[in-house]
């Protein structure tokens, strides 16, 4: 019900701005940090006008980084391929297995479903760290360390259960009969799956895809430990910024605006399809 | 065209057992009802003979030929659903043409626009599922069942979520509209005057046994049951604990204190200890005068209901009758004190423990 | 004056980027003290939004709402003395049913026997008593739809609302509940409202029905009032069942009234005495109009009009036979079985006096002679 008054309208407005403020600071003050020189951000007081530079992307992009201490070379350009091509693969090899294992736990009871479901989930409580150690023993063995592969399959820690469980719920959500009148149309079950599930499904696989895009994209001590220096995501990467002379304010913060860039614009991008959501009429009678 | 049949088919989910030794055989060409209360399994076996659940034991056959190993795909089924279930995503069409495309058929476009004509829905073939109304939706689901020309159609409740007004016109149209396809059709319904006004027969099933398989006059006027004796009438059926006793020739029963006599028939070789008197709310007569026969009551309240007033009549022992009449017919108010008779004939007796119908009385059996 | 009294309320509902749905238009009702009213309608008619309304779920618009003498718009839900039963039932899972009934009663410090004794004698009117002692998720739908009925018709209030209260009831039940629930509102001089789709319930248990459709009150008048003087063709057309039969006919004027008819089929003369002014200009006006007749008012077995069977379909008590007659599909409802089959032609009688004739606009002008 709305029976609020002018007063009770005016206080709204002013805590939603103080939670806005609250909210977007950090990242406002970011962005106006990568366009700073060290010196400048340093100043104190911090100062809202300054003269932009473009030299910490320049550093990024060029791979030079001038310290007081003399020239380094970055790998900031590599890192970022590489958090690429990691998180893609990884999270098109977690779609691949996921989203059926999600439609069979969604349709079909068998036993030890749930069981199986829950251990897969599971393996996101386990400390990284605790797994770590036994599995770089593993992976030496095995000749997969600082390999591209090594580091997709121990993502699939991270997006697998993501996918799974999140799917899992979209599918549940659509009604069987759907696939059954599809199959009684003359359709085996593999186009059922295809062509009804999968497309009805589209919004929570897209969510599912990004969420996990993000937590693979984010993670540090799996390919800290597994990867060595130029297989090594934007994550680890970052670790060069902190410097024998000092720490680099300028290029941290520009690093963050480049790896952050390609999420933002596939969250605003899918944000079409998740917000669309499964409402597409007759699902529900 | 082929006939579909069951012979004692069983399901059980767990401890709950859905179909218990169900055997049915439909004609091609006929329209039986599968009627009964919700949870007697109706759906169950629906999806059986679909292919959505395997039966425990017995078979189903269409033609001759058992089905229950084939995949659904390959039954020959078309199938409404009580929720509609089209495809979201695609146009009203598409979801018609869709069984069309998987078997590769020719004049796709020709059959899709002559099956639309039947149904009416001409206007509305390129919206999707969402932009169409329930009864639009409930025509394109037909639609999509009937266009492969299946041998046995299968509808599940599909007048369900349609409005009164659809609902009716629908039932008038749907039975030449099936009998054109002349395959065999099972058709799901809980509302008896749906499946009285669109089967050839009823199968009534109630917790997963099949009670009654008959014409629907048949059931109407000798319900095999207490039980299909209530499923049937709006308002149900009046039930009263009596026991018979023959009186100088004649068999009477004490109902609320009165003796009424009843008609002998058949019934004196079948005279029980305790019986349940039946007699329909329309057979019931409220009089302002009494007399033999007539059992003092008192009315509660009257209801109009489908151009009839119901009344609601309560006993000196606390029981409580329904009468159903023309309006006109009735000279009494709310809290006035009547008689109530009935005809003979009128009374259904049913074995108190069994629940089985008793003996035959002769007007029903004219009937 | 009225218990309840609605003036000029209207209600819209504004979403982002859409325009505002105007769900009721400038409704004015106004309920006698112990009256049952239905609001009757499709989805998305108002009735539901009408109801909320008075519960004060949702806010008025425009207009004013008064219960008792006593201005309610603008109280919270609880000050208004309404009680309400929930179409989703809304009971406290963990209340046992007997615990979700005296609820209220608690809560007006009644004493502890007075709300047993309460408590078990509508626990009784509507069946329950078994499963007092049961948790609401161990109930069938029915047995839910029965317990938030109790709950609501066990409270003092001045007004009672009841959202679908019989949608979910077991079939052999309602028609016994009804008129227990009846009696007990007349019994008691309760004033009620309730919001129901199915025409059955709302004439067997209202005292007066206001149709809704697209957010305007159609009618509001006894079941009787709507069945024999059907405000327009909307109301014509939604209440009975089966529906109306609509014929569209050609008018013309002859000597002592007017000429309508189908073809040469169907013909009928309408006297000028059986008109108002209204209705009379409306003819003399028209060259086509729309005229009805009830299925329950056209004989099968006798008369001019011939009838080319389509459908007939015996349930029991009556048949319904379907036919074709001058280019239009009627049915038509008797109470005896009738023995034809699809194709044959029978003889069936229309009545001039069975026909109600309707204008331009929809609204009738003149409706069939009171049986």
């Amino acid at each position: 019900m709305d029976h609020s008054s002018l007063a009770g309208r005016i206080f709204r407005g002013i805590a939603l701005a103080l939670v806005l403020v609250f909210f977007m600071f950090p990242i406002v003050w970011i962005l106006l940090m990568s366009f700073q020189s060290n010196e400048q951000i340093l100043r104190i007081p911090p100062r809202l006008l300054f003269e932009p530079t473009l030299a910490n992307y320049e550093a990024l992009i060029s791979g030079q980084l001038k310290t007081a201490a003399g020239n380094l070379q970055l790998t900031f350009m590599r890192n970022l391929m590489n958090s690429f091509i990691l998180s893609s693969a990884s999270v098109i090899l977690a779609l691949l297995l996921g989203v059926p294992a999600a439609y069979a736990f969604a349709r079909f009871k068998f036993k030890l479903g749930e069981t199986i479901a829950f251990t897969l989930l599971s393996f996101r409580f386990a400390p990284p760290l605790l797994v770590l150690l036994p599995l770089s023993l593993y992976y030496q063995q095995l000749g997969l360390n600082d390999t591209y592969f090594g580091i997709v399959w121990v993502y699939q820690l991270i997006a697998l259960p993501l996918i799974l469980w999140i799917v899992r719920g979209y599918f549940e959500d659509i009604s069987p009969d759907i696939e059954h009148a599809y199959r009684l149309a003359g359709h085996s079950w593999r186009e059922a799956f295809t062509r009804i599930a999968v497309p009805l499904a589209g919004p929570g696989i897209a969510a599912a895809g990004l969420l996990s895009f993000i937590f693979c994209w984010n993670n540090f001590v799996f390919a800290l430990i597994l990867a060595s220096a130029d297989k090594q995501p934007v994550t680890v990467g970052a670790l060069a910024f902190v410097t024998a002379s000092g720490i680099q304010y300028g290029q941290i913060a520009a690093a963050i605006v480049l790896s952050v860039t390609p999420t933002l614009l596939l969250a605003l991008y899918a944000q079409r399809y998740l917000v669309e959501g499964l409402s597409l009429g007759a699902v529900k009678g | 065209m082929a006939r579909l049949e069951l012979t004692s088919v069983d399901k059980s989910f767990g401890a709950v057992s859905c179909a218990k030794g169900v055997s049915l055989t439909v004609e091609p060409g006929e329209i039986v009802a599968v009627f009964g209360p919700s949870g007697s399994g109706k759906t169950v076996l629906l999806r059986m003979i679909a292919g959505m659940f395997e039966p425990d034991g017995g078979d189903i056959l269409v033609g001759g030929r058992s089905i229950v190993d084939a995949p659904p795909e390959q039954r020959g089924i078309g199938m409404a659903f009580q929720n509609f279930a089209l495809f979201p995503h695609m146009s009203a069409r598409d979801n018609i043409a869709s069984g069309l495309r998987a078997t590769g058929a020719a004049d796709i476009a020709t059959k899709v626009a002559a099956m639309s004509r039947l149904l009416k829905i001409e206007h509305v073939l390129g919206h999707r599922p969402r932009e169409l109304s329930n009864g639009q939706k409930q025509r394109t689901a037909l639609a999509r069942a009937l266009i492969g020309n299946p041998e046995v159609l299968l509808l599940d409740d599909p007048l369900r979520n349609v409005d009164a007004k659809l609902r009716y016109e629908m039932r008038l149209e749907l039975p030449s509209l099936l009998r054109r396809s002349s395959a065999a059709v099972l058709y799901v319904t809980q509302d008896y005057r749906e499946a009285m006004a669109i089967a050839d027969r009823i199968a009534v099933l109630i917790n997963g046994r099949l009670v009654q398989v008959a014409r629907p006059e048949e059931i109407y006027a000798r319900p095999a049951s207490v039980a299909v004796a209530r499923l049937f009438g709006d308002p149900s059926i009046n039930l009263s604990e009596v026991t018979p006793v023959v009186e100088q020739g004649r068999l009477t029963a004490a109902v609320a204190g009165t003796l009424i006599r009843l008609d002998a028939g058949e019934l004196s070789s079948a005279m029980r200890e305790r019986c349940w008197l039946g007699v329909r709310p329309g057979d019931v007569v409220v009089t302002r005068h009494g007399g033999e026969g007539a059992i003092p009551a008192r009315i509660v309240a009257v209801t109009p209901i489908h151009e009839r007033a119901v009344v609601l009549l309560r006993f000196a022992d606390g029981s409580e009758w329904l009468a159903a009449l023309a309006p006109e017919a009735l000279e009494a108010g709310a809290d006035d004190d009547v008689f109530v008779r009935f005809a003979p004939e009128a009374a259904l007796l049913f074995d108190h423990a069994s629940g089985d119908r008793i003996g035959l009385s002769p007007r029903r059996q004219a009937a | 004056m009225g218990m309840l009294e609605i003036r000029s309320v209207d209600k819209l509902y504004h979403s982002r980027g859409k325009p505002p749905v105007h769900a009721v238009r400038a409704l004015d009702m106004e309920v006698k003290q112990g009256e049952i009213v239905a609001l009757l309608g499709s989805s998305g008619c108002g009735k539901t939004s009408t109801l909320r309304m008075i519960a004060g779920f949702e806010s008025v618009s425009a207009g004013s709402i008064a219960l008792a003498q006593r201005p309610i718009h603008d109280l919270p839900p609880a000050k208004r003395k309404v009680a309400m039963a929930f179409e989703g039932y809304s009971l406290y899972p963990p209340l046992t049913v007997r615990e979700n009934i005296g609820f209220a009663l608690k809560a007006q410090q009644l004493s502890r026997a007075e709300i047993a004794q309460r408590v078990d004698s509508i626990a009784r009117l509507v069946e329950i008593e078994d499963i007092l002692d049961h948790h609401p998720r161990a109930l069938s739908g029915g047995q839910q739809q029965r317990v938030s009925l109790a709950r609501a018709l066990v409270r003092d209030a001045d007004l009672y609302l009841l959202d679908e209260p019989m949608g979910q009831l077991e079939p052999q039940l309602r028609a016994v509940l009804r008129g227990r629930i009846k009696g007990l509102l007349a019994e008691r001089g309760m004033t009620a409202i309730f919001v129901t789709h199915d025409q059955t319930e709302a004439s067997a248990l209202a005292d007066r029905i206001a149709v809704m459709e697209d957010g305007v009150l159609q009618q509001f008048g006894s079941e009787r009032e709507l069945k024999n003087r059907p405000a327009n063709l909307f109301v014509a057309s939604f209440i009975g069942e089966p529906p109306m039969n609509l014929l569209d006919m050609a008018v013309a004027q002859e000597e002592g009234g007017f000429r309508l008819s189908v073809g040469s089929d169907l013909a009928f003369h309408i006297s000028r005495q059986t008109l108002d002014v209204t209705g009379q200009q409306a003819l003399v006006q028209a060259e086509r109009t729309k005229v009805g007749i009830r299925p329950q008012r056209i004989a099968i077995g006798s008369g001019e009009a011939r009838l080319r069977i389509v459908s007939n379909q015996w349930l029991g008590d009556q048949s319904h036979v379907a036919g074709e007659c001058a280019g239009h599909l009627l049915v038509a409802v008797t109470s005896g079985k009738i023995a034809a089959r699809p194709g044959d032609i029978v003889p069936c009688a229309l009545e001039a006096r069975n026909l109600h004739i309707f204008g331009a606009d929809g609204v009738c002008v003149r409706h069939a002679e009171a049986r």
